[in-house]
């Protein structure tokens, strides 16, 4: 078992020091940093600060050194964004400071995912997510596709205002067995229950797992719906798509 | 029971925002009561009725006359002034509020951002006044009209668009403040026509809500700006901020604010401990599980523990959702007025 002397990187052990509390957080992040190469442990720290310039440039020097970029994501980008979503969660960060820590993100998977698609990787899931018909309000469902993105989804985004027929299209085309909704309002809230119907409806019910969520949405509504699950925060989004996939493999 | 004499809707309202001694705790919502049913009882349907000064305040004195409200709000959106500036608007149907294009941004930075000299004349700005301007005339001795005036941090949003500002605000905090100097500009003339027109208090929303930012941004970015509003705007505001907002309620005390409309995040007790008497609180029935889905014995619950933790003005948490039924929305005020029998 690794000792969080083990990680090399001072920002990193003093981030999981001060930030972490669930015993099991705290041993599962010190088993991925303690493994992680110093330079990628550098990644990470630039990424939890917010500092995308700095990103990019060890993104791209782990690259010139060799180093896959498979490793360069998980054991870098993954890990760092891993620490700012608990952070996130326990309201030590807020919106903006996890906006700058995913253009970090960003930073390094421009010169990863290139790669990445050239080499044939299988991600570790593909998802569509959108927020439902007559809701502009976005936020909440970026910050999921952030998070997503930062655990190693493909995501693709189907923005605002997103009718059934637009989602339907999408599963279809991206070929997804993963399927997300938002909704701000409590106007349009109800409208996840007409897109769940309309997949039913077009025999596709069970070709994919829908999540719910979005300030108003609470599990109860979400079960109401017929939702396959329901997250409450960006973290719990990716615990559930990753739950939610498990399942499917197993179906 | 109180020993203060029977007052009317409007010297309640007044004198609570004010933490004076009422006859009994009044009814409010801050920011809207417009409801599907209520659109159908008066004939007056979204979205006409946030463009047409006449079906405006036609619904929004149902709040009183059908709903039993000690107040009444014409405003029934958060995009009027908006609107006015230049914002793409979508206005959507009748069971649907209006809302922002905010991925459409109309400014990018503090050089970009030109208030048009005339936007208080543009109709979606001159149908609040319009509107403000019946309500005084129909109601104005009895019932207490609030207006509404967007603050600079809603406005950017609006303007800008939500994840541009918020990233700026982290990387450029002295742009923020200048932007937010300029776009207060908004918030006070905007709120003073609707006191020409009639308000007897205005709504104030600044979404600086602890869903998005911490207590210590409110602190650093808007508290200064509040206490400025509360100088510059001649009547009670009530400060409107959706969500989590316990970890900033000792700042907005700070602030002069008359009010703060609080969300069913934050408990009442708690809430109250941290305000005390600086700050009167409104608020705070739970409105997509409560209002929205739950029956009257939930509502009535909810109104009861905001009066058992002494709230001074009891609504909804934020504009009610449109489906919600007249049948929940009535046992707030009859509620309200049973718990002062007892």
């Amino acid at each position: 078992m690794a000792e969080l002397s083990d990680i090399q990187n001072a920002f990193i052990r003093a981030e999981i020091e001060e930030y972490l509390e669930r015993p099991e957080e705290i041993q599962r992040n010190i088993e991925v940093f303690a493994k992680a190469r110093p330079i990628l442990q550098d990644i990470s720290a630039a990424l939890i600060d917010g500092e995308h310039h700095e990103v990019d440039r060890l993104t791209r020097q782990c690259l010139d050194d060799g180093i896959e970029a498979l490793e360069i994501m998980d054991d870098g980008l993954i890990a760092g964004m891993g620490i700012v979503g608990i952070k996130f969660r326990e309201n030590i960060i807020f919106v903006p400071e996890v906006l700058a820590c995913a253009r970090a993100m960003k930073a390094g998977m421009a010169h990863i995912e290139p790669i990445l698609s050239a080499s044939g990787i299988d991600p570790i899931g593909i998802v569509v997510m959108g927020t439902v018909k007559g809701d502009l309000h976005d936020i909440g469902k970026n910050l999921c596709i952030m998070m997503l993105r930062g655990s190693g989804f493909v995501v693709h985004d189907m923005g605002v205002d997103t009718s059934e027929d637009q989602f339907i299209e999408a599963v279809e085309e991206y070929g997804a067995p993963l399927m997300g909704m938002s909704a701000l309002l409590t106007t349009t809230m109800p409208n996840m229950g007409k897109i769940i119907e309309a997949f039913i409806d077009a025999d596709l019910r069970d070709d994919v797992k829908i999540m719910v969520g979005g300030a108003p949405v609470t599990q109860t509504f979400a079960d109401d719906m017929g939702a396959d699950g329901y997250g409450g925060d960006a973290l719990a989004c990716v615990e559930l798509a990753k739950r939610l996939l498990t399942e499917t493999d197993e179906e | 029971m109180s020993d203060v004499k029977e007052m009317k809707p409007r010297e309640r309202v007044l004198a609570a925002l004010n933490r004076q001694p009422v006859d009994r705790t009044p009814t409010c919502n801050p920011t809207s009561l417009a409801t599907v049913e209520l659109m159908d009882l008066v004939d007056a349907p979204f979205p006409q009725a946030n463009r047409d000064p006449e079906l405006m305040a036609r619904l929004a004195a149902t709040g009183h006359t059908e709903l039993g409200f000690d107040t009444i709000m014409p405003v029934f959106s958060i995009i009027q002034e908006s609107s006015a500036v230049g914002c793409k608007i979508q206005w959507e149907q009748k069971d649907n509020w209006p809302t922002v294009k905010m991925r459409e941004p109309i400014w990018e930075s503090l050089e970009d951002i030109r208030v048009p000299t005339d936007y208080l004349l543009h109709p979606d700005a001159q149908c609040v006044i319009e509107a403000i301007k019946i309500l005084k005339r129909d109601y104005g001795d009895e019932v207490a009209i609030i207006g509404k005036t967007m603050g600079p941090w809603s406005l950017a949003y609006h303007c800008m668009g939500v994840e541009p500002f918020l990233l700026l605000s982290l990387d450029d905090p002295d742009q923020t403040k200048r932007i937010l100097d300029k776009l207060k500009q908004i918030t006070i003339e905007f709120g003073n026509a609707q006191i020409e027109a009639g308000a007897d208090a205005l709504t104030l929303p600044d979404h600086a809500t602890g869903d998005l930012v911490s207590g210590e941004y409110y602190d650093r970015f808007l508290r200064d700006l509040h206490i400025e509003f509360v100088e510059k705007i001649p009547i009670p505001l009530i400060l409107h901020i959706c969500g989590r907002t316990v970890d900033r309620m000792e700042y907005i005390a700070q602030t002069g604010m008359s009010a703060f409309h609080y969300d069913s995040k934050n408990k009442p007790q708690e809430s109250i401990d941290i305000t005390g008497d600086r700050v009167s609180l409104v608020g705070n029935i739970n409105n997509p599980e409560t209002l929205f889905s739950k029956g009257p014995e939930a509502v009535r619950d909810e109104v009861i523990n905001n009066l058992e933790a002494g709230i001074q003005l009891i609504g909804p948490e934020c504009a009610i959702p449109l489906q919600t039924s007249i049948e929940n929305l009535t046992v707030i005020p009859e509620t309200v007025k049973e718990w002062h029998k007892n």
